[in-house]
């Protein structure tokens, strides 16, 4: 690539780029990368709301390698992981397939999927616990109605562990599904119809035309979204945090929580660092790949 | 796209199944507007009731101005609104040099403003209290908003777009003697409006439905924002919904009326980023 920019002065230049770039500048570094100096200063400090405390060196870090809460916490998350990711890839995949159709409803279908995902994380967990809750929710009402569970029995959707851990997934894939439902449908569009026409001339049935030209031409969309949702799920907090609230005990607290309450509740905001950094390498790690996936893509 | 003529009944079957979805996706958010019309203390024997009439606009005044949500809403405006305007006036400013200008050491600096891409803000939350704190910024407006001004990914987006703006245009002011902040102000920026005005939809919902940061930063009951308000509001009304749901509403409908508005705009925006989530 050619380079095609302007004005070759050398170091004078900076002169002027100081004055466009101070702002970003000082506000990133102050606000997005000391935090991460800083976290790794806090983690081998005792560090509490009012302030430093004593160095302790890499105490904390070996605290939490023994700590079942920690480790708990690091379980909930990755189950979490597991029972999200797959189920909103695929079922995004299905949605972007069904908006994807020439019908006279393709932009509602569209809006519908999508709505959720502009509502915030309290609104949409405020729906949730007043819709599941028993005896007097929407929820069972209309599963009593319908006849899907028997009058007189009343599912504990926010207090069942088996349940709670259904209602979260559930609303869950609900909210966020709408981003990864438009990166398919982007994907899907870009797909040239020519391909489709020549499968049709073939005589390839839907079934073929979608597992042999559809699926991998998406190949990489299927991976990018993938990895965004991993990274997301992992980051889970808000709508755990106020549908469960962890709960019931701690079985359903995630790794972001248990750092929350050591930190804010617990006041340990050293040992929460360290913590932070264990969490930190592994949602690297995801985000070094997802951006090779991405490059690629490019 | 090819338009069919004749429906074979798959395009029925499944045309029927996508709209069901549909409605299974905006039940909840139905759900909660039909809430938010009732009267309190209405008597709910079926699912289908929830949905019947009559309806009153009656719980939005009382729920505005009987409780905190009126304070909530104008803080949640304030910073989404200050949020958008410090985000694309500093990013845009930063973007200008990185695509037009030539300087030592440019790629060294644009490095290190895409490193941002991979700090997840989550794993800093408690580093960031810390310096938030040490500032003296916590339970301000200023704490709040600066945090989400600079983003490495908005600055990749509106740079790259600068990039694609033609030089000559640029050469063209500068021979009728502009200097750079009049190319960047009069030139530049006026071309760009509709990257800006993608990113500024975005940093505005961003701001509007951050939680994990004001929960922290807001510590007064005055300085709450709508998405920290609404829990504490609703659990002093567990057994009754109208007004929980009410104040869910009057969150949800600036964001919704946003969305129906620049849709276009937010499916492409969300095409062009494909790294937020």
């Amino acid at each position: 690539m050619a380079k095609k920019t302007l004005y070759h002065n050398g170091g004078r230049m900076w002169f002027i780029v100081i004055w466009f770039i101070l702002p970003f500048t000082l506000l990133y570094s102050v606000f997005t990368i000391w935090p991460v100096i800083q976290g790794a200063i806090v983690s081998l400090h005792r560090w509490g709301l009012m302030g430093k405390q004593g160095w302790v060196g890499l105490e904390n870090y070996q605290k939490f390698l023994g700590d079942r809460f920690f480790w708990q916490a690091m379980q909930n998350t990755a189950l979490f992981v597991v029972m999200t990711v797959p189920l909103l890839v695929v079922s995004a995949f299905f949605l972007a397939m069904l908006a994807n159709r020439p019908s006279r409803v393709k932009r509602f279908l569209r809006a519908s999927y999508y709505l959720p995902s502009i509502l915030s994380v309290s609104v949409i967990s405020f729906i949730t616990i007043y819709m599941a809750s028993p005896y007097m929710g929407f929820l069972n009402q209309l599963l009593h109605s319908l006849h899907i569970i028997p009058a007189g029995i009343e599912p504990m959707w926010l207090s069942k562990t088996s349940l709670v851990r259904i209602t979260l997934v559930v609303t869950t894939v609900w909210w966020t599904l709408g981003f990864s439902m438009l990166l398919f449908l982007s994907a899907l569009q870009d797909i040239p119809e020519q391909l489709y026409e020549a499968a049709k001339i073939d005589g390839a049935s839907a079934w073929r035309v979608l597992f042999s030209i559809t699926i991998p031409i998406l190949g990489q969309t299927f991976a990018l979204v993938t990895f965004l949702q991993i990274i997301a799920s992992f980051k889970v907090f808000g709508q755990i945090y106020l549908i469960s609230g962890g709960g019931p005990g701690t079985v359903t607290r995630p790794i972001i929580q248990y750092i929350y309450t050591t930190a804010f509740t617990k006041n340990n905001l050293g040992y929460a660092s360290a913590m932070s950094y264990a969490l930190f390498l592994i949602l690297i790690v995801f985000s070094l790949i997802q951006l090779r996936i991405q490059n690629k893509k490019d | 796209m090819k338009k069919t003529k004749n429906f074979k009944p798959i395009d029925i079957v499944l045309t029927a199944i996508s709209i069901l979805i549909a409605c299974i996706f905006l039940t909840p958010i139905v759900w909660s507007l039909a809430c938010s019309l009732k009267t309190e203390g209405m008597k709910i024997t079926s699912a289908l009731d929830w949905f019947a009439p009559p309806y009153t606009f009656e719980n939005y005044p009382s729920v505005i101005l009987g409780s905190s949500v009126s304070t909530w809403l104008i803080n949640s405006m304030f910073n989404a609104s200050m949020s958008v305007i410090l985000t694309i006036l500093v990013t845009s400013l930063a973007a200008y040099p990185i695509a037009k200008l030539e300087f030592k050491g440019k790629s060294w600096l644009f490095l290190f403003f895409t490193v941002g891409l991979i700090v997840p803000g989550e794993a800093t939350i408690v580093p960031l209290f810390i310096i938030t704190n040490q500032l003296g910024l916590l339970d301000s407006y200023a704490g709040m908003i600066l945090p989400s001004v600079a983003v490495s990914l908005n600055l990749i987006i509106i740079s790259s777009f600068f990039k694609g703006i033609p030089n000559e245009m640029i050469e063209a002011a500068k021979i009728d003697g502009a200097n750079h902040w009049i190319i960047y102000f009069r030139v530049v920026m006026p071309l760009a409006k509709t990257v800006l005005v993608t990113v500024s939809i975005f940093a505005f919902m961003a701001s509007w439905n951050n939680y994990l940061w004001p929960l922290l930063c807001a510590i007064n009951d005055s300085m709450f924002t709508l998405p920290v308000g609404i829990p504490t509001f609703a659990g002093t009304y567990t057994v009754d919904y109208v007004r929980p749901m009410t104040a869910n509403m009057i969150a949800s409908i600036p964001a919704i009326i946003l969305y129906l508005i620049f849709e276009k705009r937010i499916v492409k925006g969300v095409t062009l980023s494909g790294i937020k989530g």
